[in-house]
C-alpha cells in the first residue's frame, strides 16, 4: 500500500541546511563574544568622561559589534568544519536535528553543551546589567507610589463626572473599531485559511499576500497606529477607532481563518458533491460551522479593545485614557485613582458580560 | 456505422473506469490499475478492508480527490477532463451518501435537504438560503420519502444517527441523481438501524431506477442489497462476480488468510 514515489533532489536542500545551519552558529557565537565583551567592560569599572562609571547605554555602544560578527562566522565556519570531532553545532542540531551518536550523551560531554550552558549564564548577567536592576531602589523608595496607593484608596470625586463622560465614549471607541473589522476579518479570513486555498496557485497567492499584510499590521502596536491615525485625522477618539480597527481587523482575521482551518470538511464534500458552486460551498460547508466561535472571538476582541483604548488615550487617541495621563503627570494622585477605578470596573464588567455571553453561544 | 454503433449505445455504461491509479501527495499508493464499467440500474457493492481504496475509487468517480492516473466516464462524458460549470453541472446527476452523514449539523433538517438541490439554484438567493416553493414542496416530499417529514423543522443534530443517515439520503434524493455513491452508508450506525437506512437506498435503486455503487465491508448487508460486487485489496481490483458467486475462498482472499466472516453469513 505505502509505495513510495521518488524524493526530491536532496543535495539541494542539504545546501541550504548547512547555510541556515551556519548562520545561526555565527549569530549566536557573536552574540555570545559581544556579551562576554560587555561583562568585561563593566566589571573592570570603566568611568565616563564625567568620572562617573558607564551606563549600560554607553557600554552597549561600545562594543565592537562588527568584529564579533567577523570572529563569529570563522568559529562557525570552524566548528562546520570540525564538526566531526567537536560535535554537531547548536546550528546543526537547530536545522536537523541532534545526531545519531550523540543522543544519549549528557550536556556536559558535548561542546555544544557547554556552550549552550555559558551562552545561558551570559544572558542573564547581560540582562542583569543592560536593564541596570536596581534592588535597592526596588525595596528603599517605596515613597511615591505609595501616594497613588493612597489615591485609590482615598478616590477624588472631582473628576467623576468628566470620567463617566469619557468610559461611554471609551466604550462606544472600542465598539465602532470592533463592528468595523467584523465585515473586513470575515472576508479576507477565507483567503487566509490554508484548508481552502490549496486548490489552485491563485488561491494560494491570495493566501500569501492576505498572510503577509495581516501579520505585519499585527506586528505593529496599536500605539503606534494611534500615533498614525493621529497625525491623519488629528488628535480626538476617531484616531483611536482607527487604530483599533486596524489592529482588530488584522487580529480577528488571525483568530477566524484558524477557525476556519479547524472546520470538518465533511459536510464542504457533501454540498461540493450537489454540484454547488464554490461559494455555496462556503456558504452551506463552511459558514453555518464558524459562525459560533467567529461571534465569541468578535465579543473578546470588543473587551480586549475597551482595555487598549485606555492607553490609545495616551497617546491622544481618545476616550478616558485622555484625562487621566495629564493628572498622572501633575501628580492628582485622587483624581487618578478615581480614574484607574472607573476604568477596572469597566474592564471587569466587560469581562464579565463577554464571558456570559460566550459562555451560551458556544 | 450507425448500425454498429446502435447495440453499443444501448449497453453504454453509467460508469466506465480505465485504468484508474491514484497516489497521494506525500507518495501514499491508493489506487492502481483499476478498470471498471458499472450498468444502469446495478446496485455495485465495493468490498475491502479499510484502507484498501473504497474510499478513494468513489471520491474519484464524482472528483472529490482527483485520481493522478486513468480516465473515468460517466455517461459517456469523461469526468477526468471537466472543469469548472462543467465539473459541476456533471456532479448534479450524482449524488454521495458519507459515513459521517455530513449533514451541516446547525441547520434545519428541511435546509439539509434543501441544499441537495443547490447544483440547480440560483446562486443569489441560494446564498440567503431562500428556495423557490416548489423546491420546498420537493423537499418535504424527500423527507417523507425517508419518513421523517415531521422532523423538518428539528435541527440536523438534534436527530440519531440511523435519521442523520436518512436525511442524507433525502438530500441525495432531492438532488435527482442518476446515480447514487454511497461511501460505507451504515458503517458508523448501530447494526440494528442498518436496515433501515439501507433500506431506503435500496428503494431509491428498485423504484427509481438508479444506479448505486455502494463501499460496504458487512457481507450480510452485500448478499441482501447488491446485484455485483468487486472488492478490492491494496488498491487494486481482486475479485468481481455475484453475490451468489462469494464463498469463504473468495473471503480470504479479500480479506487475507486470518480473516473470519464477522456473523453467521451461511458459509
Amino acid at each position: 500500500m505505502a509505495r513510495r514515489e521518488p524524493a526530491a533532489d536532496t543535495t539541494w536542500r542539504a545546501s541550504v541546511e548547512s547555510l541556515q545551519a551556519g548562520a545561526i552558529d555565527a549569530v549566536l557565537i557573536a552574540i555570545l563574544l559581544a556579551m562576554g565583551e560587555l561583562l568585561v567592560v563593566a566589571f573592570s569599572g570603566r568611568r565616563g568622561p564625567t568620572g562617573l562609571l558607564l551606563g549600560a547605554e554607553q557600554i552597549l555602544d561600545l562594543l565592537s559589534y562588527g568584529r564579533w560578527l567577523g570572529a563569529g562566522i570563522a568559529l562557525a565556519a570552524l566548528w562546520a568544519l570540525g564538526a566531526r570531532w567537536l560535535g554537531a553545532s547548536p546550528g546543526q542540531a537547530l536545522v536537523r536535528g541532534v545526531p545519531e551518536g550523540e543522543r544519549d550523551l549528557a550536556w556536559t560531554e558535548t561542546l555544544r553543551g557547554w556552550f549552550a550552558a555559558v551562552f545561558i549564564e551570559l544572558t542573564f548577567f547581560a540582562g542583569w546589567l543592560i536593564t541596570e536592576l536596581d534592588l535597592v531602589a526596588f525595596l528603599t523608595k517605596f515613597g511615591k507610589a505609595a501616594d497613588i496607593v493612597r489615591g485609590l484608596a482615598q478616590p477624588s470625586t472631582s473628576v467623576l463626572h468628566e470620567g463617566l463622560i469619557l468610559l461611554v465614549q471609551t466604550v462606544f471607541l472600542a465598539f465602532m473599531a470592533t463592528a468595523f473589522a467584523i465585515p473586513i476579518a470575515f472576508v479576507l479570513a477565507f483567503p487566509s485559511a490554508r484548508n481552502l486555498t490549496r486548490g489552485s496557485t491563485l488561491a494560494r497567492l491570495a493566501y500569501t499576500v492576505s498572510r503577509t499584510l495581516m501579520n505585519f499590521v499585527r506586528a505593529v502596536e496599536p500605539l503606534v497606529w494611534a500615533l498614525i491615525f493621529i497625525s491623519w485625522v488629528g488628535i480626538g477618539p476617531f484616531a483611536g477607532v482607527l487604530a483599533l480597527w486596524v489592529h482588530s481587523v488584522a487580529s480577528l482575521t488571525k483568530l477566524y481563518s484558524e477557525q476556519i482551518e479547524s472546520i470538518d470538511t465533511g459536510p464542504m464534500d457533501a454540498i461540493t458533491a450537489t454540484g454547488a458552486s464554490t461559494l455555496q460551498v462556503l456558504r452551506y460547508g463552511v459558514v453555518p460551522q464558524v459562525i459560533p466561535p467567529f461571534l465569541s472571538f468578535t465579543i473578546y476582541r470588543w473587551d480586549i479593545n475597551v482595555r487598549m483604548s485606555t492607553i490609545i488615550g495616551f497617546v491622544g487617541g481618545g476616550g478616558i485614557g485622555y484625562i487621566l495621563k495629564p493628572r498622572v503627570d501633575l501628580g492628582e494622585w485622587g483624581e487618578v485613582g478615581t480614574l484607574v477605578l472607573l476604568i477596572a470596573a469597566t474592564v471587569w464588567l466587560m469581562d464579565l458580560i463577554s464571558a456570559k455571553i460566550r459562555e451560551r453561544i458556544v | 456505422m450507425s448500425a454498429a454503433a446502435a447495440p453499443a449505445a444501448a449497453a453504454t455504461p453509467v460508469v466506465r473506469i480505465e485504468g484508474l491509479g491514484m497516489v497521494y501527495p506525500g507518495g501514499v499508493r491508493a489506487l492502481a490499475g483499476i478498470d471498471l464499467e458499472v450498468h444502469e440500474g446495478e446496485f455495485l457493492a465495493v468490498l475491502g478492508l479499510s484502507g484498501s481504496g473504497k474510499s478513494t475509487l468513489l471520491r474519484c468517480i464524482n472528483r472529490l480527490v482527483d485520481p493522478s492516473e486513468g480516465r473515468v466516464w460517466i455517461f459517456d462524458r469523461e469526468v477526468t477532463r471537466l472543469r469548472g460549470g462543467e465539473l459541476r453541472r456533471l456532479r448534479r446527476q450524482v449524488a454521495m451518501i458519507f459515513q459521517q452523514f455530513n449533514l451541516v449539523r446547525r441547520h434545519t433538517v428541511l435546509d439539509n435537504v434543501l441544499s441537495g438541490s443547490l447544483g440547480r439554484s440560483r446562486l443569489l438567493p441560494s446564498l440567503v438560503m431562500s428556495f423557490p416553493p416548489a423546491e420546498r414542496a420537493r423537499a418535504l416530499e424527500s423527507l417523507a420519502r425517508v419518513g421523517l417529514a415531521d422532523r423538518a423543522g428539528s435541527r440536523a443534530d438534534a436527530l440519531s444517527g440511523g435519521q442523520q443517515q436518512r436525511v442524507a439520503v433525502a438530500r441525495a434524493l432531492m438532488q435527482e441523481p442518476r446515480l447514487i455513491l454511497a461511501d460505507e452508508p451504515v458503517a458508523s450506525l448501530d447494526p440494528a438501524l442498518r436496515h433501515s437506512v439501507m433500506r431506503h437506498i435500496e428503494a431509491l435503486n428498485r423504484d427509481e431506477g438508479l444506479t448505486v455503487i455502494c463501499s460496504l465491508h458487512d457481507i450480510d448487508l452485500v448478499e441482501r442489497y447488491a446485484t455485483r460486487l468487486v472488492a478490492l485489496r491494496d488498491g487494486r481490483l481482486v475479485w468481481q462476480g455475484l453475490p451468489s458467486e462469494f464463498d469463504r475462498a473468495t473471503f480470504r482472499s479479500i480479506y487475507g488468510e486470518d480473516a473470519e466472516p464477522a456473523s453467521n453469513t451461511g458459509f
